[in-house]
């Protein structure tokens, strides 16, 4: 397998999630935790953008990122730094904002003092009785001053949508851009979670949108229901799919884990939102490689139809071993590995290159002739098959069926889990199906691998389980968790 | 300490030895294939053996967290039986498949015209795979055999640092190394080689290129064997980097010529259930399976 790429843009981590910790202790677990950069919100506790000895702490900051080797990306969120009362007032949008201008002039000051990759800035909520337009002459006018500033300092402004605010998706940024007459200094930040809550086209359709303006990037898990920041695995954000995409986009600049309501367990949080996105980015390479790998062996395929069994049986050493879903499937025995889906998904092109009666000779021939890792491909293969189609021809079912009958008598777990997934369910007859679902929870398998399996189930199962689990107690032994979900399931179909 | 088997049968052996093995600090392990005790009588006999080495049993050893990994050939006894001969069309293909670290055992048994022939066709196909090849040495006219072998690979296409030469002793190591062959050392309970005179052949000889293997089978063998290898060099005065180089570094190095070693973790291997019902881990219950 190829070494996996590393991520094509630097993580980092804001401050703003860092608030009960100072600023060097800051800096320093970011970097042990191998933190490629900062998102510093200035304001309390950890940068008074109006202190006395800005300059020096400045010159002496920017020497501490460069022994840690870490970017910088300059946040403006901080919410009571111009009003003690009001969270982020004055906004942009108000009547009155000069105190914010003034801020966000001092903000690019300090950028460009520390070097950093931008200065990210949103537009406020507009007051109520403002009409739009108003507010988008006041943003003109007032981000246009920024700018010029911005623009003599050689800073890049990131203007960021917030659920709530007057610019609230990337199009609304877009479209105060426009107005702006697209300057060159002026980029967009996104937050993948806000995505989840206002983005029509979701994460990917928001990164895709803001394109190549993209200068800044925010990562937390989100639901759609709330703006509230959550540490990832609690919200709907797909991880994966932001860092592909970022990475599709050839992204270059600052993503940085946003929890600002967390600080309370930030040192934690920091480590498993590391831990998270290297998982997810070695799944995204992972997904990568085998799309890759399917496109090759098609290619190849189409040359020289003779080089399927040598495609089969090296696909591993190309594409990994690695489960195809390592969160719900740890070991691969459930959903197979990465390298039995590319299998499976070549045996399903199959069904395009060739007639039936061949299509049956060759999956029986991969099968015969294969390693376990090969035997499971083949079986993942049956499954898309009968997926894809729902009437499979029956020289087709046929082999599938003695395929099938063969992985089950094994009793290697993966292989009798791959035999009970689509195909199975779609052509393997009641009483040899009923066994199948028996020996996976004789052999201690998640009843997960069963495709159909409520739809199913009968009333012989359900007194097969019984039995099973009365030998079981009989003998003192636990009886797994699945049985009973099998005789539970009896017992609500019962007349 | 971790250790690597580069020789071991482990078709022959049983749960508890897979057990015993994991918990002396065996992680990975080569089996190749050989002869059954019981002679074959036709082709189909290779296929299922072949088949069980890279299904069955590399199941079975996973469930105990240890790698298993395989070398395929003819082996030189069974290359006398023209009923057996066949087998070599059917190899190539194994020969591509994943964990497939070698070709091997191939060699000689009493040196017949037959052996040599099904030899130097498994050193070429050897070269043709990219793959190392593991050559057992004869138990009758070792020394002969040993030089024989020798001349039979300076002429093949097969580069010597790609061949490891096995079941050596003082009689016969010091030719293999001088022929730029890795050299194998078998510790078998009171037959082939010892811990003691294997320290003292690494002594003589270095522990460059030495592999250590306990090339347990169905016969009086002991798969603990590179365990107490281990100690015997630490008590001979070798240091704790010596062995690794010796049991873990130098198979790793040789089998990994074959680019096919597969050496990371096994996927949600509990260390604590290695030694008893081994089929569990996968997560028995819906709930803990659907966990996110």
């Amino acid at each position: 397998m190829s070494t996996p790429s590393p991520l094509p843009f630097s993580i980092g981590y804001g401050t703003n999630g860092f608030t009960d910790h100072p600023l060097p202790d800051v800096l320093e677990l970011l970097h042990e935790l191998g933190y490629g950069a900062v998102a510093l919100t200035l304001g309390h506790p950890h940068l008074d953008p109006y202190a006395p000895d800005l300059d020096a702490r400045l010159g002496s900051l920017r020497s501490r990122l460069d022994e840690l080797d870490l970017r910088v990306v300059i946040e403006t969120g901080t919410r009571f730094l111009l009003n003690r009362k009001e969270k982020h007032r004055p906004a942009l949008v108000d009547e009155e904002a000069a105190a914010r201008v003034d801020f966000l002039l001092r903000a690019v000051d300090i950028a460009a003092a520390l070097n950093a990759e931008c200065v990210s800035f949103f537009s406020g909520i507009l007051p109520p009785g403002a009409s739009p337009e108003s507010g988008w002459q006041r943003l003109e006018t007032r981000v246009a001053e920024v700018l010029r500033h911005a623009a003599g300092k050689g800073v890049l402004l990131a203007i960021e949508p917030e659920p709530g605010m007057f610019v609230e998706t990337v199009a609304d940024a877009l479209a105060l851009r426009t107005r702006l007459g697209n300057p060159d200094g002026l980029g967009l930040t996104v937050d993948i979670g806000h995505c989840v809550v206002v983005e029509p086209d979701g994460v990917r359709g928001a990164l895709l949108e803001a394109g190549p303006l993209l200068a800044n990037v925010q990562l937390d898990d989100m639901r759609s229901a709330a703006h509230e920041h959550l540490p990832f695995g609690e919200g709907e954000v797909d991880v994966s799919l932001a860092l592909a995409t970022l990475a599709e986009l050839n992204y270059r600049g600052v993503a940085a884990v946003e929890l600002p309501r967390h600080s309370f367990d930030a040192p934690n949080l920091a480590a498993r939102s590391m831990a998270v996105l290297q998982a997810a980015w070695r799944e995204v390479q992972a997904g990568k490689a085998a799309e890759q790998w399917l496109q090759e062996g098609k290619a190849r395929l189409a040359a020289d139809p003779g080089a399927l069994p040598g495609l089969f049986a090296t696909a591993g050493r190309s594409v990994g071993r690695t489960p195809l879903r390592p969160d719900a499937d740890p070991t691969g025995v459930l959903h197979g590995s990465v390298g039995d889906h590319v299998r499976g998904q070549l045996v399903r092109h199959l069904l395009d290159l060739m007639p039936p009666q061949e299509l049956a000779e060759t999956v029986l021939s991969l099968y015969d002739r294969g390693d376990s890792s090969e035997r499971r491909g083949v079986l993942r293969g049956l499954g898309a098959l009968a997926e894809a189609q729902p009437d499979l021809p029956a020289p087709v079912v046929a082999a599938g069926v003695q395929i099938t009958a063969d992985a089950l008598r094994t009793n290697e777990t993966g292989l009798v889990a791959a035999a009970a997934g689509p195909f199975a369910a779609a052509y393997l007859d009641q009483h040899n199906w009923r066994h199948a679902v028996l020996k996976l929870v004789f052999m201690g398998v998640s009843l997960t691998a069963v495709t159909d399996l409520q739809d199913r189930a009968d009333d012989e199962l359900a007194r097969m389980a019984a039995d099973f689990a009365a030998e079981r107690e009989a003998a003192g032994r636990t009886v797994p968790d699945d049985v009973h979900l099998l005789l539970n399931r009896a017992a609500t179909n019962l007349p | 300490m971790r250790i690597f088997d580069p020789h071991i049968h482990m078709t022959s052996r049983t749960t508890d030895d897979y057990a015993a093995l994991y918990a002396s600090g065996v992680r990975a392990l080569v089996e190749p294939a050989f002869w059954l005790g019981q002679p074959r009588t036709n082709v189909g006999s290779f296929i299922d053996y072949f088949d069980s080495l890279l299904g069955w049993e590399r199941f079975r050893a996973s469930q105990f967290g240890i790698r298993h990994h395989a070398t395929i050939a003819l082996n030189p006894k069974e290359a006398n039986d023209p009923r057996c001969v066949p087998v070599l069309e059917e190899i190539p293909r194994y020969l591509a498949k994943e964990g497939v670290v070698a070709v091997g055992e191939i060699g000689f048994d009493s040196m017949t015209p037959a052996e040599d022939k099904a030899f130097i066709r498994q050193l070429e196909l050897a070269a043709e795979f990219s793959l190392p090849a593991l050559v057992h040495t004869p138990h009758r006219e070792k020394l002969l055999g040993t030089r024989r072998t020798l001349d039979i690979i300076r002429d093949s296409p097969l580069a010597p640092s790609m061949v490891v030469v096995d079941h050596l002793n003082e009689t016969n190591a010091g030719i293999v190394k001088d022929a730029g062959a890795w050299m194998g050392f078998s510790i078998y309970p009171d037959t082939k080689m010892d811990e003691k005179r294997l320290v003292a052949i690494l002594h003589e000889y270095g522990t460059e290129k030495a592999l250590v293997n306990s090339a347990a089978d169905w016969g009086k063998s002991d798969p603990l064997k590179t365990a107490s290898t281990a100690k015997a060099m630490l008590a001979g005065g070798f240091s704790e980097s010596d062995v690794d180089r010796v049991l873990w570094q130098n198979p790793v190095d040789f089998y990994g010529q074959s680019g096919q070693l597969i050496l990371d973790p096994i996927p949600g291997f509990d260390e604590a259930e290695s030694g008893g019902a081994a089929a569990t881990f996968e997560g028995n219950s819906l709930l803990r399976g659907a966990r996110a």
